[in-house]
């Protein structure tokens, strides 16, 4: 073997040496969130975004397909379903309106304090979560829209999670489905907070639920508000099974046909989001520690 | 002054660079094709490790185009796009790539069962080294299930992908006979 062979032989092995070190240390500097890292993963997902959009373009057409030729097939027994569904929904519709105007009326008699000022803006959802290890996706949407981090992400059936990193065109959603994901709740009917916890899987789990809580199957699950990032009263889904202290919750978003989301912009203020990052920024305390996020009667009727 | 011979060295038609770019290309192309496979709604959450079929393949009949900084960057774009634990992928990936060579040999004269039960355990052994990383780092065990069909959906694919880039690779090689 000529000399030559054998220092390149032994600058390889270097190199492959310091691959592995700086791969293995990638994995501990990238969990440490740091600024610049956060930035980094931010601009490659910029760059990287429109190149997975091209290539998952003849995906989206076969599942396009498939899903045209699924509802042609059943295009009679839709119809009939979907007019049986807008009877429900007009008589909901007139007992919405009655509910409404009532609540309206409620709320000025006991000057609740209601998260109004936000606005929505509709994005595309360019990737799906395909791993095990993290439930996230990419939207085409990004600082130039005016979102930040913590924005809450939703369709019309419920929430879907929260933005964690903007870039410039596109932006990434932490899902409620993951594992970081912890979101203050409340049980519909009888009112008892909780959180619930992803599980990278289907269900999530619902916790810190009071002793005496006893939620019921099928019970919706909703956001309390708590916080202040997420605005109270979004369905995040219904309590599918209730086991002693396990109490599993089934989504209201049915995640696997996620193809636009809604972005609710502002209406934070007041609450500190300089530390927003993937495993802390779901209950963030408010800036002025005297200054109420929710306001009403306690139980024996004094005004808080 | 430079020996003769390192400009003969510079002068090398043979030289594997432009396959290796070629194989870089594809490969991720391949992980953005695995990314883009979890929008059909029965890949969600677990999309079939096709990069990974392609290295196995690679790594036994052509090791030579496959270097290690190929192998860094699949991973890495991986990791980046799935939002994993990043650099998991990547490190896991590299160390296979380790073990391979080591029995490179007994592979490349090895029957395909023998094959796909070395695909298997590789498959599981990248899919281990990422759970165990990811529950140190987070101090949580996500769900099994899908891992589990992610890693099984990919041995029932090896056959299929196999067959196909071994279609491919002869046809190259008719191709350069013919030319």
């Amino acid at each position: 073997m000529r000399s030559s062979d054998k220092t390149k032989i032994r600058h390889r092995r270097i190199a492959h040496v310091a691959l592995i070190f700086i791969s293995f240390s990638l994995m501990f500097v990238g969990k440490a969130d740091l600024v610049a890292m956060r930035d980094a993963r931010m601009s490659s997902n910029d760059f990287l975004a429109p190149v997975i959009d091209f290539v998952s373009a003849p995906i989206r057409g076969v599942e396009t397909m498939a899903d045209g030729i699924r509802t042609v097939a059943s295009l009679r027994a839709e119809n009939v379903r979907l007019q049986a569904e807008n009877d429900l929904l007009q008589r909901w519709r007139r007992r919405a309106e009655i509910l409404e105007s009532e609540n309206q009326q409620l709320r000025s008699v006991t000057g609740t304090v209601t998260y109004e000022n936000r606005r929505l803006i509709t994005a595309r959802a360019v990737t799906a979560p395909g791993g095990s290890f993290a439930h996230t996706v990419l939207i085409a949407i990004g600082d130039e829209d005016g979102i930040v981090a913590g924005d809450p992400v939703i369709t019309s059936n419920g929430l879907v999670g929260v933005v964690y990193e903007v870039g410039r065109a596109y932006a990434r959603v932490l899902m409620i489905s993951d594992i970081n994901s912890r979101i203050p709740v409340m049980l519909a009917s009888s009112s008892w907070p909780g959180l619930t916890i992803g599980r990278n899987s289907e269900y999530l789990e619902l916790k810190f639920l009071p002793a005496e809580a006893q939620p019921a199957i099928g019970e919706l699950v909703l956001t309390s508000g708590h916080g202040g990032v997420l605005p109270a009263g979004l369905a995040v889904g219904r309590v599918q099974r209730a086991d002693g202290d396990y109490v599993e919750v089934r989504p209201a978003v049915d995640f696997r046909n996620l193809g636009y989301v809604s972005i609710l912009i502002g209406g934070t203020e007041g609450v500190d989001r300089s530390e927003f990052s993937q495993g802390s920024f779901f209950t963030p305390l408010p800036v002025e520690d005297d200054k109420r996020l929710l306001e009403g009667l306690n139980a024996s009727g004094t005004r808080q | 002054m430079k020996d003769q011979q390192s400009y003969f060295e510079k002068a090398d038609f043979q030289s594997n660079l432009p396959k290796q770019f070629l194989i870089m290309f594809f490969g991720i192309v391949l992980v953005l094709y695995e990314v883009g496979l979890a929008q059909w709604p029965f890949f969600y959450g677990a999309s079939p490790y096709l990069s990974l079929i392609f290295l196995y393949f690679i790594m036994i009949y052509h090791d030579e185009l496959m270097p290690i900084v190929t192998v860094f960057i699949m991973g890495l774009v991986s990791d980046l796009l799935m939002s994993d634990v990043l650099g998991g992928r990547a490190t896991a990936m590299m160390l296979l790539c380790y073990a391979m060579r080591m029995g490179i040999l007994r592979l490349q004269q090895s029957e395909f069962m023998d094959l796909w039960l070395g695909f298997a355990v590789s498959c599981a052994a990248v899919t281990l080294f990422q759970l165990i990383v990811f529950s140190l780092i987070n101090l949580a065990v996500p769900a099994l299930s899908p891992l589990l069909f992610q890693s099984g959906f990919t041995l029932i694919l090896f056959p299929i992908g196999f067959v196909m880039m071994f279609s491919v690779q002869r046809l190259l090689q008719t191709l350069r006979v013919t030319r």
